[in-house]
């Protein structure tokens, strides 16, 4: 044979070969879920329920993804570690992410077969991709052996919520964090100072959010007063609860749920969402609101605020304590103060948008195989659903880094520091002893939740607590192909309607033409989405 | 040598215009120097603009007193070394060959390389293949995988090809093999090429973070872009982190950006000037007796 | 001593006239044996390429199956062109790889000139140390990370940023460039210019001190200006090296900028601003549909493979140079 052939062939031979043998590999666990775990109990306790601290009868290894931030560096020393060895006999073989990266090499560790046991940081709606390939496990199957997680669900009533997560085969995959009540966080805020100063009350509702705005612009012609961050998403999405919608951040798959018929409808062919678009036309065409909002970086719309060349801002309880430490820089002290106002009512009424699911965490199927399978799950339970765990998680050991006094007030030990807690020390509880880390501490009862919040966050939660939550959608169990059409309808609709939007908003387009709009969408495919989510809906 | 007055006003224009563009090229780079030594309201108030106003120099202490900084700097350092090394190796030998019109099968194998540039397999395959062979979180994943850039190899073969064919022929009536002409003639007169491809692979090996991100999970290991690129996600999505929202904490992400680009780019800018001497003209004179 | 042209014309030196045409003369064994040493300069490089690039490429078959993330990597079952037809029939798609190409276009029409008249521009220039200086100054943007690149744009851009200052200066009114589809291609190309120019000098004065000094020595005397040097000289001179980048460019054209388009568009100027790869981007952010994205891939690929192939052919055809 000539060289060339020869050459040629042996390299097909070889591609083959590794094809073949590749192809022929079948990672694929079986569909049906191993219920009977008898041999799967290595290193767990026999009896444990709500309320007893967990500790494995044998010591075990579990690998575990961690997102690495870098305001909290990922450190393997953290007091964080060894306590948790020393009270569970478990130990966490972590594969550290950064953070502003994880969701991409978690999908590329979980695709190529390498994902660790544990998945955390994962937000409901995330584990859709990996499931038709069984790659992940459906822990619905095995919460019975979760009992914190179940009290939790029963006692706050979220098994609402929980089913939303179920897939065609009516089994979920994503652990969710649990919230006892709504979290809201993101609002406007406002130079609280200049409204006294001009005896304007703080706003309510929009329409009063509306008129300061205009009483603003009277008094100081000059400045655009409300210019956002976020790209405006922040406002349209927690907006858009208060007026009955989906907005922003929150438009998600753009289809609303209509309780009286049973059946969804594309979002921004509702009335509910047009009359939100009109009324941030309104703000903008009064020249209350900076057109820019929508398109400028966040450092641009910070700022204007921190100088003063506009008064509200979106924020949330961070960033605000973030532009007020600026701000004492820029303005100075004593000639400014800056507070979010509660999140304005909206023809909804006293209703916002949000869900008491947070972030959570997937388990890779590989552990079903585990003969320390149980365990794992005990584990799970304690650490990130029983009190304790959350407690350990968040505030760390008692006596060390903090302490408790007799009706629960929780203090920390005199010389850590978090979150502008207890500013006079020098160790930080995040940095320093790894808790109250996003990838451990999350959810949890309000108590817990607030125990961290500054005072004037903790008043602001308790002033929105009169809010209602909007009603729970219910699932949509797409079958793997559905899903695949489904997101290719979904995406260029979505950018159609966020174009819309802010050119409608922005006066680009005349709102007279909304209704031509609707046709558009319709044109788009948005009738095709609806009745496909409709048909899937109702089998 | 006369000049005529057309040559003299064309070469007062050309100033002039070389001037403009150095500026427009120059002033975005000193306004960034400049925030990286300013304080953080003077930088949100917008008024910085060549000179850094409210000298402060808490970023840049922050992350040089950061260990973990140095060390994924001398990380970078030894990638790009080594690196750039293999790239070199691997471009030029290829590169020397392909240049040969003679070599029976040339076109076959400039396809393959050029067929490379336009497909390839995807980053899960390229993950797989990587872990499988055991190079995770090693400097090998680092180093190996971009090592020949088709880009530069046909650059610097298309440069080889158009060396005079007497100088090699002069060196094989001498006695050179192949090897020797590579080595004797052919590259002592390629500097500027050289030069360059040392340069490009250089730069590119000093910036890239995505091999690292892709194939490294120890800390210890990785590059200082990606030190610096976390450090800048960090700052920026504060709220997402639970950032600690203190005065340290917004100066911090008021110049982060432009700290990590000055801190990233220093080195290269040292670089270049020792480089920039094989782009004199001249480099082949003499070399061929006619 | 002729100019610095492509040598096809040697090759034909090679055969020795008085030997019969026998096939042994240029057979396999025969060049083997002759240039064994460069062959042995080939084994490193292609062995690189068969480990590091083709056996990966083997994973480009989950575009012809399905794949699922955690599953087979090499996909679970065949689904044919399933996934070229869904991009074919998408409107989305199309109207994106519209601003792809146009986009590509432009950068190519703007970004690979100017390089070429810096480098002849500088190259013109008498003070030494002035040259050096505009040079190392001209690369520096090719360094600016692409984050402060797209800030910076936004910021220069923005209602009152420095652009529409010197807009309502001269008595007109600003105009919000950002939220303007029709804007975007000028902004981007031009901060594409900005970024590129110098860095892509660098390969052509390099190339410039190849050219021989006598040439424009035989120039002068022959009379010819600085002008005329410039356009018989020194241009023939970096020939090989324009239309090798020029090639080289047409190729990859269609990989227009990820990241800046990512940081610098939004949903008003999705219209022009909308490439391929961020549309695959907030699809892929759904759904990682790795096979969609890897169909698209290939797609791209076949697209750049063509139009090298045609630019290397046209190229020699009419130049008599190319790549290979």
């Amino acid at each position: 044979m000539k060289p060339p052939a020869l050459r040629v062939a042996a390299a097909l031979m070889l591609f083959g070969l590794t094809g073949a043998l590749l192809t022929a590999c079948d990672g694929r666990p079986s569909e049906d879920a191993e219920l009977n775990l008898d041999d799967k109990m290595v290193g767990a306790m026999e009896e444990y329920g709500v309320g007893d601290a967990f500790t494995a009868t044998e010591a075990l290894e579990f690998t575990t993804m961690f997102s690495d931030s870098p305001t909290y560096p990922y450190d393997s020393d953290w007091a964080f570690y060894q306590k948790l060895q020393e009270m569970t006999n478990v130990s966490l073989d972590t594969t550290v992410i950064p953070a502003s990266d994880y969701a991409q090499k978690r999908s590329l560790l979980i695709s190529s077969g390498n994902s660790p046991l544990i998945i955390p940081k994962t937000y409901p709606g995330e584990e859709n991709p990996f499931i038709s390939s069984g790659a992940i496990l459906p822990i619905s199957d095995y919460v019975e052996y979760m009992p914190n997680y179940e009290e939790k669900l029963e006692k706050w009533e979220l098994d609402e919520e929980v089913d939303a997560l179920r897939q065609e085969n009516g089994k979920y995959y994503v652990l969710p964090g649990l919230h006892e009540e709504l979290w809201p966080d993101y609002s406007i805020a406002v130079r609280t100072d200049i409204y006294e100063e001009n005896g304007i009350a703080l706003p309510e509702t929009w329409d009063e959010f509306a008129d300061s705005l205009e009483q603003l612009k009277t008094i100081y012609p000059d400045v655009t007063p409300y210019s956002d961050r976020f790209k405006g998403n922040s406002v349209l999405n927690f907006g858009a609860g208060t007026f009955g919608t989906y907005g922003g951040w929150g438009y998600g798959d753009g289809l609303t749920y209509n309780a009286d018929s049973d059946d969804f409808a594309y979002t921004a062919a509702s009335d509910e969402y047009k009359t939100m678009v009109e009324y941030f036309h309104d703000l903008v065409e009064r020249g209350l609101m900076d057109p820019e909002s929508f398109t400028q970086d966040d450092d641009s719309a910070i700022q204007k605020f921190v100088t003063g060349d506009s008064f509200a801002i979106g924020a949330n309880s961070q960033t605000i304590v973030s532009n007020r430490a600026t701000m004492t820089e820029t303005l100075g002290a004593d000639n400014f103060s800056i507070a979010k106002i509660q999140v304005p009512k909206g023809p909804a009424g006293d209703v916002i948008g949000g869900s008491r699911l947070e972030n959570g965490l997937m388990l890779s199927s590989a552990a079903a195989k585990s003969e320390n399978f149980v365990a794992l799950l005990q584990f799970i339970d304690w650490l990130y659903y029983s009190d304790e765990g959350q407690e350990f998680a968040k505030w760390g050991i008692e006596g060390e880094t903090f302490t408790k006094a007799a009706d629960g007030t929780r203090t920390l030990a005199t010389d850590v520091t978090f979150n502008g807690l207890n500013p006079a020390g020098t160790q930080d509880l995040r940095n320093v002893y790894g808790f109250s880390g996003g990838n451990f501490a999350y959810g949890g009862t309000t108590d817990l939740l607030r125990s961290t919040m500054l005072p004037e966050e903790v008043e602001w939660q308790i002033a929105m607590e009169s809010r209602e939550q909007a009603k729970v959608e219910p699932a949509i169990p797409y079958s793997e192909i559905e899903r695949e059409q489904v997101t290719l309808l979904s995406t260029p609709l979505k950018d159609y309607v966020d174009q819309n939007t802010l050119r409608f908003i922005l006066g680009q387009r005349d709102l007279s033409e909304y209704d031509t709009f609707i046709s558009e969408l319709e044109g788009k495919g948005a009738t095709t989405y609806v009745d496909l989510a409709n048909a899937t809906y109702s089998k | 040598m006369k000049v005529s007055r057309s040559y003299k006003t064309f070469t007062v224009v050309n100033v002039v215009v070389l001037l403009v563009i150095v500026f427009v090229t120059l002033y975005p780079f000193i306004n960034i120097i400049a925030q990286s030594f300013s304080s953080e309201s003077f930088i949100r108030s917008g008024v910085v603009n060549l000179f850094p106003r409210g000298f402060n120099v808490d970023t840049y202490r922050l992350i040089l007193a950061d260990d973990t900084f140095w060390i994924n700097y001398r990380n970078t350092v030894t990638y790009t070394v080594v690196g750039t090394a293999i790239s070199m190796v691997l471009t030029t030998t290829f590169a020397y060959a392909l240049a040969k019109k003679r070599l029976k099968g040339r076109g076959f194998f400039i396809g393959i390389a050029v067929f490379t540039m336009f497909f390839n397999g995807g980053l899960i395959p390229n993950y797989v293949l990587i872990s499988s062979m055991g190079l995770t979180n090693t400097i090998w994943a680092i180093v190996l995988p971009n090592a020949l850039n088709i880009f530069n190899l046909l650059i610097m073969k298309s440069f080889f090809e158009n060396m005079p064919d007497e100088l090699e022929e002069a060196a094989s009536i001498d006695g050179l093999n192949t090897y020797g002409i590579l080595w004797r003639i052919v590259l002592p007169l390629s500097k500027a090429v050289l030069a360059t491809m040392i340069l490009f692979y250089a730069v590119a090996n000093w910036n890239s973070w995505f091999q690292a991100f892709l194939y490294l999970d120890k800390q210890e290991l990785y590059p200082v872009t990606m030190y610096l690129r976390n450090m800048i996600a960090g700052a920026t999505t504060g709220s997402a982190a639970g950032a600690v929202a203190d005065a340290d904490s917004t100066q911090i992400a008021s110049n982060i950006k432009s700290v990590t680009m000055v801190l990233t780019v220093l080195p290269i800018l040292l670089i270049y000037p020792f480089v920039q001497k094989y782009f004199v003209s001249g480099v082949m004179l003499g070399s061929v007796k006619q | 001593m002729s100019a610095i042209l492509t040598r096809e014309a040697s090759v034909a030196k090679e055969d020795p006239p008085r030997t019969p045409p026998r096939k042994r003369a240029t057979g396999w064994r025969f060049m083997l044996r002759r240039d064994w040493q460069l062959y042995s300069l080939l084994v490193l490089p292609i062995l690189f390429l068969l480990i590091f690039r083709y056996l990966p490429m083997i994973g480009n078959v989950i575009a012809f199956r399905k794949f699922q993330p955690g599953g087979n990597i090499f996909g679970e079952y065949w689904v044919g062109l399933d996934y070229f037809k869904l991009f074919i029939n998408d409107p989305t798609f199309w109207s994106v790889f519209q601003n792809t190409i146009t986009l590509g276009a432009l950068t190519l029409l703007f970004s690979f000139p100017m390089p070429i008249i810096f480098a002849l521009l500088l190259n013109e220039l008498r003070f030494t140390k002035l040259k050096k200086f505009v040079q190392s100054a001209s690369y520096l943007p090719h360094f600016l990370s692409v984050v402060i690149i797209a800030g910076m744009t936004l910021q220069l851009v923005s209602l009152n940023g420095t652009i529409n200052q010197i807009i309502t200066r001269i008595g007109g009114d600003p105009i919000s460039f950002m939220q303007s589809a029709e804007w975007f291609r000028t902004i981007y190309v031009a901060s594409d210019v900005w970024q590129t120019m110098g860095w892509g000098a660098i390969l052509y004065l390099a190339a410039l001190t190849t050219i021989d000094e006598t040439l424009y020595e035989a120039a002068r005397i022959d009379g010819a200006n600085r002008w005329q040097q410039t356009l018989h000289v020194t241009l023939p001179g970096i020939a090989p090296m324009i239309v090798t980048l020029l090639i080289l460019n047409i190729g990859t054209f269609m990989a227009v900028g990820f990241e800046k388009i990512l940081l610098l568009y939004n949903p008003l100027i999705y219209t022009t601003a909308d490439v391929i790869s961020t549309y695959l981007y907030r699809i892929g952010l759904q759904s990682s549909n790795f096979s969609y994205a890897t169909a698209i891939g290939i797609f791209e690929s076949v697209i750049g493979l063509t139009l090298i192939l045609s630019a290397n052919f046209i190229s020699r055809r009419i130049v008599g140079t190319s790549l290979w």
